[in-house]
C-alpha cells in the first residue's frame, strides 16, 4: 500500500515529503529508520506505522516523550490513521496522507503577472531606479539656494535611492524566511514603479493646490491618491512574495496602509502643539505656465473671507 | 579769566537752584505719591510694581494701565495695594482704564480729605523744565529733572518726548512743571535720557468721563476703546495718500503718514547669490499693551522683490515659494487671548490687471474682545517667469469691516511697474 509522510514545521510548513510502497514505516532518530528525525526529543525508535490489511495504524514505541495526534494528550497505540492526521513526536510533527487525499484547486495566474513580468525586466528596473534617483537629485537641486556640483547631488540622491530600496529588499527577506520564493527583482521593479508614481502624484498634487482656491470642495481627493497608491503597492508586494488567500492579502494590505498613514497621522497629532500663534496655509507656487484656471477678483476674494471671520468668531465664543 | 569764573559761579548756582527746586517740589508732593503694587494672591508676594499719584481729595489715583494690567485681565489672581511715603499700605479698587493711552484710575479709602496733584490746564513750551516723579526699580521715590521736547511726531496716539531718564517702576508716576501741575504721566523709555509721557489731556479726558459715569465693566470699556482706536487709525490710513514706490520692477504702496516708517535692505552686495532680493518693511511704530503676552494695535507691511540671476524658472519659483510660506503675526498673543488662525488662498487679479497673485488671507478672533480680529495677508506674484514680488501685511485688533477695507485697498495697490 502507498502512504505519503510529510515532515512539517510547527507552523505546518512543509519540510520534506516521502512516499512509501511498503506495509510498515519506522520513524525515529536512529539511522535504521525509514524517516530519520534529527529532533533530540525524539527516541531512536519512536513510531511504527503499519498496514494491517485493511487500514493503517500508528503506535508509539514506549518512548520517553511519547507520540500524540497533534495536540491531544492521548498516547498513540494501534491508532487508526485518517488521511491528513498530524502526529507530534518530540518537538517535531509529521503529517500522514493517503494517495487519494484531496488537493486544493489549482491557482490561476494572477492577471497582473504580466505587469509584474514587465516590471521585473532588468531594463525596466534600471530605468525606474534611474528615474527615481534623477527625480530625487533634481529635487535636492531645486531646493538648494546655492550653486551645487554633481557630486553634491549624487550622494544624497544615491542615499535616498538605497533607503527606498530597503523596502522591497525587506519584503524579499521575509518571503525567504517564510519559505516562499524570494523574487527580489520583481519586488524591486514593482516598488520603484510605485515610488515613481508617487513622485508623479506629488507633481499632480502641487499642480492642483496651485490652481484651485482653498474653497475647492474636492481637496480631500488629493489625500486619497497616495493612500490608494500605497495600498496597491502593498498588494503587489503580497502577490509577488506570498501565497495567501485573497481575504488575507487584502487584510494584510489594509493593515500596512493603516500602519503607514495612521502611524504618520498619529505622530503628527502627538507633535501638534496645543496652540500655535502661526497661521497654517497653503502657498504652493509654480511657474506661470502651470496656471490654467481663471483668477478671482479682489472683491470675490474678500467676500470669501467673510466665512473665515464667521468661523473664528464662533470658535472664540466656544472657548 | 574773570568772565570764566563768573560763568562757573553762575552755572553752579543754576545747578544748586535746580536741585533746591526739585527738593522743594518733592517735599510738597510726596504725600500724594504712591507706589502701586500688584500682589499675587497665592504666593502673597508682589508680582509687579509701578507709581501712581492722587488726583482728587477723596482718594482717586492715576497710574498706567500696564502697571495694573494683571489685575484688569485676571482680577481673581491678584489684588492691588498702595504704599505711601510713610510706609502705609492699603487696598486699591480699579475704577476706570484707558488702554490705548495706557492710563488707569484706581481708588483708595480715605478718612479725611487729602492733598492731591493739580492737573495743568496748558501745554508746556518746548524746552521747559519738567520734573518726573516715581519709584524706579523699587529703590524709593525720586525726582528726575528733564526737558519738554514736544510731541513725538512718529506716534499715532500723542506721546510727549521728555529728555530725562524714565526707568521701569516709574511708570504711572506724574511729571510736573515748576508750578507742580501735572503735565504728563511716565509711560515708556527708549534708552538713555529719552523718555515718553502720556500728555495730561488724556488723563483729563479719562477723569471727566469717569466723573460723568464710571464704567460698568472694565472689559467692555476696553473693547470700546480698542474698537474706537482701530476705527480712527484705519480710517486715517485709508484716507491718507498711498504713495507708490518702486521696488525692483514692482510698485509698492506706502502710506504717507509720519507714524508709519519704512526700512529697506537688499543682497545687492552678494555676488554669488542666485537671486537678487530687495526688501522694504513699513511698520506702525507703536502698539497697545493689553497684558505682558498680549499686544494689539500693530500694523506691518512688508514687500520682497526677487529676481533670478542665472537659474531656471522652476528653481527660481521653488526658492521663492519658501519666502511666501513663512509668514507670521507681528503681535504677541496666547491661547487665552486669541483663536488659532484660519486661512484661505486663491489666485487673484486686481481690477487694474497689472499683476496676478497667489493670495493668502488669515484671521484669528479675540476671545475677550468680541468683534476684534488679527488679520494676516501674504501674496506672491505668479505672472513673471524670472522675477516675483511678495507683498504682505498684518494688522492686529481690527474689526472685520476695517480689515476688509484695508485688504481691498492694499490688494488693489500692489502692481508691476
Amino acid at each position: 500500500m502507498e502512504i505519503i509522510i510529510e515532515e512539517i514545521s510547527r507552523g505546518h510548513k512543509l519540510i520534506g515529503r516521502h512516499k512509501f510502497l511498503k506495509e510498515s514505516v519506522a520513524v525515529g532518530r536512529g539511522y535504521q529508520n525509514d524517516i530519520i528525525v534529527s529532533d533530540p526529543h525524539v527516541c531512536s525508535d519512536h513510531l511504527n506505522i503499519e498496514f494491517n490489511g485493511e487500514y493503517w495504524t500508528v503506535s508509539d514505541a514506549d518512548t520517553i516523550n511519547g507520540s500524540f495526534i497533534e495536540d491531544s494528550k492521548e498516547l498513540l497505540n494501534e491508532h487508526r490513521i485518517q488521511s491528513g492526521d498530524i502526529i507530534t513526536l518530540g518537538k517535531s510533527q509529521i503529517r500522514i496522507v493517503f494517495p487519494n487525499h484531496p488537493v486544493e484547486d489549482s491557482v490561476t495566474f494572477s492577471p497582473f503577472e504580466n505587469l509584474i513580468d514587465i516590471a521585473r525586466n532588468p531594463f525596466t528596473i534600471i530605468c525606474s531606479i534611474l528615474l527615481f534617483s534623477i527625480a530625487t537629485g533634481y529635487l535636492f537641486y531645486l531646493n538648494n539656494p546655492k550653486d551645487v556640483t554633481f557630486t553634491q547631488l549624487f550622494v544624497p540622491s544615491m542615499r535616498m535611492t538605497l533607503i527606498f530600496a530597503l523596502w522591497p529588499a525587506g519584503i524579499a527577506l521575509v518571503s525567504l524566511l517564510t519559505k516562499h520564493d524570494t523574487r527580489i527583482l520583481s519586488q524591486l521593479g514593482i516598488c520603484f514603479v510605485f515610488f515613481n508614481l508617487m513622485w508623479l502624484n506629488d507633481i499632480l498634487e502641487r499642480f492642483v493646490q496651485f490652481n484651485v482656491s482653498s474653497h475647492w470642495p474636492f481637496m480631500w481627493l488629493l489625500a486619497v491618491i497616495p493612500i490608494a497608491l500605497s495600498f496597491c503597492m502593498f498588494w503587489f508586494n503580497c502577490i509577488i512574495g506570498f501565497h495567501t488567500t485573497k481575504q488575507r492579502r487584502i487584510a494584510i494590505c489594509i493593515g500596512l496602509t493603516v500602519l503607514l498613514f495612521g502611524g504618520s497621522a498619529l505622530i503628527k497629532v502627538s507633535k501638534k502643539p496645543d496652540f500655535t500663534p502661526f497661521p497654517r496655509y497653503n502657498a504652493t507656487l509654480m511657474t506661470p505656465d502651470f496656471h490654467v484656471t481663471s483668477s478671482s477678483s479682489v472683491d470675490e476674494f474678500i467676500e470669501d473671507s467673510a466665512k473665515l471671520f464667521e468661523k473664528v468668531s464662533k470658535k472664540a465664543k466656544e472657548d | 579769566m574773570k568772565g570764566i569764573i563768573a560763568l562757573l559761579i553762575l552755572a553752579t548756582s543754576i545747578v544748586a537752584q535746580a536741585t533746591e527746586q526739585a527738593e522743594e517740589i518733592f517735599k510738597q508732593l510726596a504725600p500724594s505719591l504712591y507706589q502701586i503694587r500688584l500682589i499675587d494672591k497665592t504666593s502673597g508676594e508682589k508680582s509687579s510694581i509701578g507709581s501712581g499719584f492722587q488726583i482728587t481729595s477723596d482718594g482717586l489715583i492715576a497710574t498706567n494701565y500696564h502697571v495694573i494690567s494683571g489685575y484688569a485681565r485676571h482680577p481673581s489672581k491678584y489684588r492691588m495695594e498702595y504704599l505711601d511715603n510713610r510706609g502705609n499700605k492699603g487696598q486699591l479698587e480699579l475704577e476706570s482704564v484707558e488702554v490705548v493711552n495706557d492710563l488707569a484710575l484706581v481708588k483708595r479709602e480715605t478718612a479725611q480729605p487729602m492733598p492731591f496733584f493739580a492737573i495743568s490746564e496748558s501745554v508746556p513750551i518746548k524746552g521747559e523744565e519738567l520734573f518726573s516723579l516715581g519709584n524706579p526699580h523699587d529703590l524709593g521715590m525720586i525726582v528726575v529733572p528733564g526737558t519738554y521736547n514736544g510731541l513725538k511726531k512718529e506716534s499715532f496716539n500723542d506721546r510727549i518726548h521728555f529728555t530725562g531718564s524714565v526707568n521701569s517702576g516709574m511708570s504711572g508716576g506724574p511729571v510736573v512743571n515748576k508750578k507742580t501741575e501735572v503735565v504728563g504721566i511716565n509711560v515708556a523709555t527708549s534708552g538713555n535720557q529719552i523718555g515718553f509721557l502720556v500728555p495730561h489731556d488724556k488723563l483729563v479726558a479719562l477723569f471727566n468721563a469717569y466723573k460723568v459715569k464710571p464704567p460698568e465693566s472694565i472689559e467692555q470699556q476696553m473693547l470700546e476703546q480698542l474698537v474706537d482706536n482701530q476705527e480712527k487709525l484705519i480710517s486715517t490710513i485709508l484716507n491718507s495718500e498711498w504713495q507708490l514706490k518702486q521696488l525692483g520692477q514692482a510698485l509698492i504702496p506706502t502710506v504717507a503718514v509720519p507714524y508709519i516708517r519704512c526700512w529697506g535692505d537688499s543682497n545687492a552686495d552678494k555676488e554669488d547669490a542666485l537671486i537678487l532680493a530687495a526688501v522694504a518693511n513699513c511698520t506702525l511704530e507703536e502698539d497697545t499693551f493689553l497684558s505682558s503676552n498680549f499686544f494689539t494695535g500693530v500694523l506691518e507691511m512688508e514687500y520682497r522683490y526677487m529676481q533670478g540671476k542665472d537659474l531656471s524658472d522652476t528653481r527660481f519659483y521653488t526658492l521663492y515659494e519658501k519666502h511666501v510660506k513663512r509668514a507670521g503675526p507681528a503681535n504677541k498673543a496666547t491661547k487665552d487671548d486669541v483663536t488659532e488662525f484660519q486661512c484661505q488662498h486663491d489666485i487673484v487679479m486686481p481690477s487694474h490687471q497689472g499683476i496676478k497673485n497667489k493670495a493668502v488671507f488669515c484671521t484669528r478672533a479675540y476671545k475677550d474682545f468680541s468683534g476684534l480680529f488679527d488679520v494676516l495677508y501674504i501674496a506672491g506674484s505668479i505672472d513673471k517667469n524670472d522675477r516675483a514680488l511678495m507683498s504682505h501685511f498684518t494688522i492686529a485688533g481690527v474689526t472685520q469691516e476695517s480689515a476688509t477695507a484695508f485688504t481691498k485697498k492694499f490688494m488693489e495697490s500692489v502692481t508691476w511697474k
